[in-house]
């Protein structure tokens, strides 16, 4: 199950490359040529049939890792994760009552099984032995307490979009509590295996009230790893559970050290000089070709949910015309963007849910998936425009502020649309108040998208076009076309039935682009050279991926 | 003015500037577009049910007045308030901090000290070739911004040669030390430039005027020349500079805590002006305002040591 494609690239022929696709398409689309030209300058590096899901477990016992996160985690309680940071950390902490696997499969977590006498019940029996890190027994109460709080409109958890339809969380035994939902809904049960099924535990949650979760009130769960300190500001300490449940996954590692290192440069040069032995990277890092040279450390591309979009926001103006945001489409290179904005790690998306959320349907995802092409066609976009008319009016995108990735693609977009006849014009958002466009309309006034680095959590491509629900929290720009098939979809309990009316959806959402798929973002995993073993894959932000980690002789 | 009146009038004067800083900055961060909301409902939004309820907890619709004074009432009860982005007390947001701010602030000041007046003497007493290399020295690190020399002394002494840690502020004690040496000199450099330009003037003026030519004719030993006669009156200026250019480093230190991965008081005012949080802001600048008047405090009474003619609290 370990598939490895660890190489070293040539990073400075590549970055000669990139700089060369990118002058190449800026000329192109300055000519009115279009931008198809850049496409072969960079070339693949990173291929999607050949991405990890683990690396090869280290043998040796090891005193201290230190990973690095790329910010310090707001919260380590599960219900306020939904984020690369606090995720990090709390997949070796909480674990869930499913787990996702390495290479994205599902199997029994803290429950041994999980029985569904109708299609609005499920049963879930849980593992006899597993105590969390004080010793106190798991009981049904505990997970009452930890699915219950998720229920309902009030209730502050990140997940709540996957406990809609709960209508109740119940002890119904010894070892066993039962959820009765509303409504089928295929993509609760999937969501038992991420964050959102993370069990806590119910005494320590409540004596620590609103603290739990924070540096003054710790943390209470079964996983691999115990909290031992979270120093605000300076690190969170995990300490091997010498008591864990699962001997397969027993820590070869005593320590794992946080530290919250936000400067990129500073972080790659921590790596390069060992003074951090990790860090999982969700988008290629400025000196990505640094710690490719480096002979301390190896990098490994892992299969990944996250995406990068331009979101439509606006259901006014230019951009709410498919035939617009079709034409914008066409007019871009996406593998140029993949070369010259990603250094090359990341592949081209011809729609929004790559290849790696089809689990074991792929025998049904994978030809629907094939017919969409990331290819771009400027004449046709020009064609397309030409049905529009007035074109007269700008395309106002957001970007985020100091990040190069957000203003580089931006500057793509620019061009190619420029060389079609779309005027687009950027307004730059600082990067902590990006986050209400999420939910704040008046944020989104005079914006009429913005890119996002977007991921579902399950695997299930159904889990990403989900945000395009009537009323959906996510649905920005109001795209109503799908959502009947959406309720469908969910309502389908029979894989092979859901995945059909996904890719329905997916036909759907692909020609109307309410959202614009640009690239497929591999997960990038540095290790230091003295130990091997973390997971590859995005699974690493619910699986314990740091149990296998061990030292290299 | 007596000691015990001089605090007096100094911390009545604290008070008042406190009271008018805080109030300016929360009108500022009132009137700034934006919300800590997006923290609080994480990185995808929330639902309308959540943001009501996220509004209601924290009073985010509260008139300005209200929300003010609500605060200070807190303050006057000796509570800093809660981070909405952070869900802890300041306090705590604060005190973990804290250490790692006046550790690298003290270091930095003696290098700043140290190093400034040293050449600042060396370049005003060798001159000559000396004299232009302290110079050009000085000019060359106060136009290099502070973010270039943190990444190159990072790439020598840290990834180069591997001297030092790149990142953090260690376990305490000699650890510390050894990790924020190079922050602090980053931090340094361009304090240490300006002081080793105001010391090398302050130095050249004492030396030509009169009573020090006259101890020259008279043949008094240089050494006591300059320890008595240039450097005494020269340190009235040198000490002006470096209290204000400490004071001033505790804000502006945000930059080599980025670099550095060191999290001080510096980056959690900026992050929490941008994010929009309240309660973060108002005490830091609390803590800033008390330091820098402090800091002048302390400068006040050494003025008096080194010229005794200066009454404390004088307006001379």
């Amino acid at each position: 199950m370990s598939t490895h494609s660890t190489r070293k690239r040539r990073s400075l022929t590549l970055a000669g490359a990139a700089v060369a696709a990118a002058l190449t398409l800026t000329a192109c689309a300055g000519g009115g040529a279009g931008g198809a030209a850049g496409a072969q300058g960079g070339g693949l590096d990173v291929d999607l049939s050949n991405l990890a899901t683990t690396t090869e477990p280290g043998t040796q016992p090891v005193d201290v890792v230190n990973w690095n996160l790329p910010y310090e985690p707001l919260s380590i309680d599960p219900w306020f994760s939904f984020n690369y940071a606090e995720n990090t950390v709390i997949a070796n902490m909480c674990e869930s009552l499913m787990r996702m696997n390495p290479d994205l499969s599902t199997s029994p977590g803290l429950a041994e099984s999980v029985a569904t006498p109708d299609d609005t019940t499920y049963v879930y029996t849980l593992r006899d032995g597993v105590t969390f890190w004080d010793g106190t027994p798991l009981t049904p109460a505990d997970v009452v307490y930890s699915l219950g709080r998720q229920v309902g409109p009030e209730t502050p958890s990140y997940y709540n979009e996957y406990f809609l339809s709960v209508e109740s969380v119940e002890q119904t035994g010894d070892r066993e509590v039962t959820v009765k939902l509303k409504q089928p809904d295929a993509l609760f049960e999937q969501a038992m295996s991420v964050a959102a099924g993370a069990i806590v535990q119910k005494a320590a949650a409540e004596a620590a009230g609103e603290q739990f979760g924070t540096p003054q009130g710790g943390m209470q769960c079964t996983g691999p790893f115990a909290l031992d300190a979270w120093k605000a500001g300076k690190s969170i300490d995990l300490v091997k559970n010498e008591n864990y449940w699962d001997a397969e996954l027993a820590p070869k590692v005593e320590k794992l050290s946080f530290s919250f290192i936000a400067d990129e440069s500073t972080a790659i040069n921590a790596l390069r000089s060992g003074d951090v032995d990790g860090q999982f990277f969700y988008l290629p890092p400025t000196g990505l070709g640094q710690l490719e040279s480096s002979d301390a450390v190896t990098t490994t591309y892992g299969k990944s949910f996250v995406f990068w979009t331009l979101a439509s926001a606006t259901e006014e103006g230019p951009f709410s015309d498919p035939r617009v945001r079709e034409a914008l489409l066409q007019s871009i290179d996406r593998q140029a963007v993949a070369d010259v904005v990603f250094q090359g790690a990341a592949i081209a998306a011809p729609t929004l849910a790559g290849p790696d959320y089809w689990g074991d349907r792929a025998d049904i995802f994978e030809p629907a998936w094939s017919e969409f092409s990331a290819k771009s066609d400027p004449a046709k976009a020009k064609e397309l425009l030409g049905e529009v008319g007035d074109l007269s009016k700008p395309i106002t995108i957001a970007i985020q502020g100091s990040s190069a990735v957000h203003e580089q693609t931006a500057n793509l977009l620019q061009a190619a649309g420029q060389a079609v006849g779309l005027t687009i014009e950027t307004k730059v958002v600082p990067v902590e108040q990006y986050g209400n466009l999420y939910f704040d309309p008046e944020a989104r006034k005079g914006i009429d998208a913005f890119f996002t680095t977007w991921y579902g959590n399950v695997t299930d491509p159904l889990d990403v076009y989900q945000v395009f629900t009537e009323g959906g929290m996510s649905n920005f720009g109001n795209y109503t076309e799908v959502s009947d098939l959406i309720s469908q979809a969910r309502a389908e309990l029979d894989p092979t039935a859901r995945a059909e009316l996904t890719n329905e959806i997916q036909a759907k959402v692909t020609e109307d682009l309410p959202w614009m798929p640009l690239n497929y973002m591999p997960t990038i995993l540095v290790q230091n050279d003295r130990i091997s073993g973390a997971t590859a894959s995005v699974a690493y932000l619910y699986y314990p991926w740091a149990a296998t980690i061990g030292g290299v002789e | 003015m007596s000691i015990p009146s001089f605090l007096l009038r100094r911390s009545g004067s604290l008070l008042l500037v406190l009271l008018v800083t805080s109030f300016v900055v929360f009108g500022l961060m009132y009137l700034a577009p934006g919300s800590p909301l997006s923290f609080v409902l994480g990185p995808r939004g929330g639902t309308p049910d959540q943001i009501a309820r996220v509004t209601e907890q924290y009073h985010l619709d509260d008139p300005f007045f209200l929300r003010y004074f609500a605060w200070l009432g807190d303050i006057v009860r000796g509570n800093l308030g809660e981070s909405i982005v952070y869900r802890q007390s300041v306090t705590d947001l604060i005190g973990s901090r804290i250490g790692t701010t006046v550790a690298l602030i003290a270091l930095s000041t003696i290098i700043i000290a140290v190093v400034g007046i040293g050449l600042g003497l060396l370049a005003s007493l060798k001159g000559g070739w000396t004299d232009q290399v302290v110079t050009t020295l000085a000019t060359l690190g106060l136009a290099t911004p502070t973010f270039v020399i943190g990444v190159a002394l990072i790439s020598v002494f840290a990834v180069g040669l591997g001297w030092f840690p790149t990142n953090g502020s260690g376990s305490g004690g000699f650890d510390t030390i050894l990790h924020l040496t190079l922050p602090a000199i980053a931090l340094a450099v361009a304090s240490a430039a300006y002081l080793a330009r105001i010391t090398r003037a302050a130095v050249l003026e004492e030396e030509g005027r009169e009573h020090v030519q006259t101890a020259v004719a008279r043949g008094l030993k240089p050494a006591i020349i300059i320890r008595r006669h240039v450097l005494r009156n020269a340190l009235i200026p040198i000490t002006t500079v470096l209290g204000l250019t400490v004071a001033t480093l505790i804000a502006g230190a945000v930059i080599v805590e980025s670099v550095f991965a060191l999290d001080g008081l510096g980056s959690l005012l900026v992050r929490a002006i941008l994010q929009r949080d309240f309660a973060v802001v108002q005490a830091v600048i609390l803590v800033l305002v008390v330091a820098f008047v402090i800091i002048n405090a302390i400068v006040d009474f050494l003025y008096t040591m080194i010229d005794p003619r200066i009454q404390l609290g004088s307006k001379q």
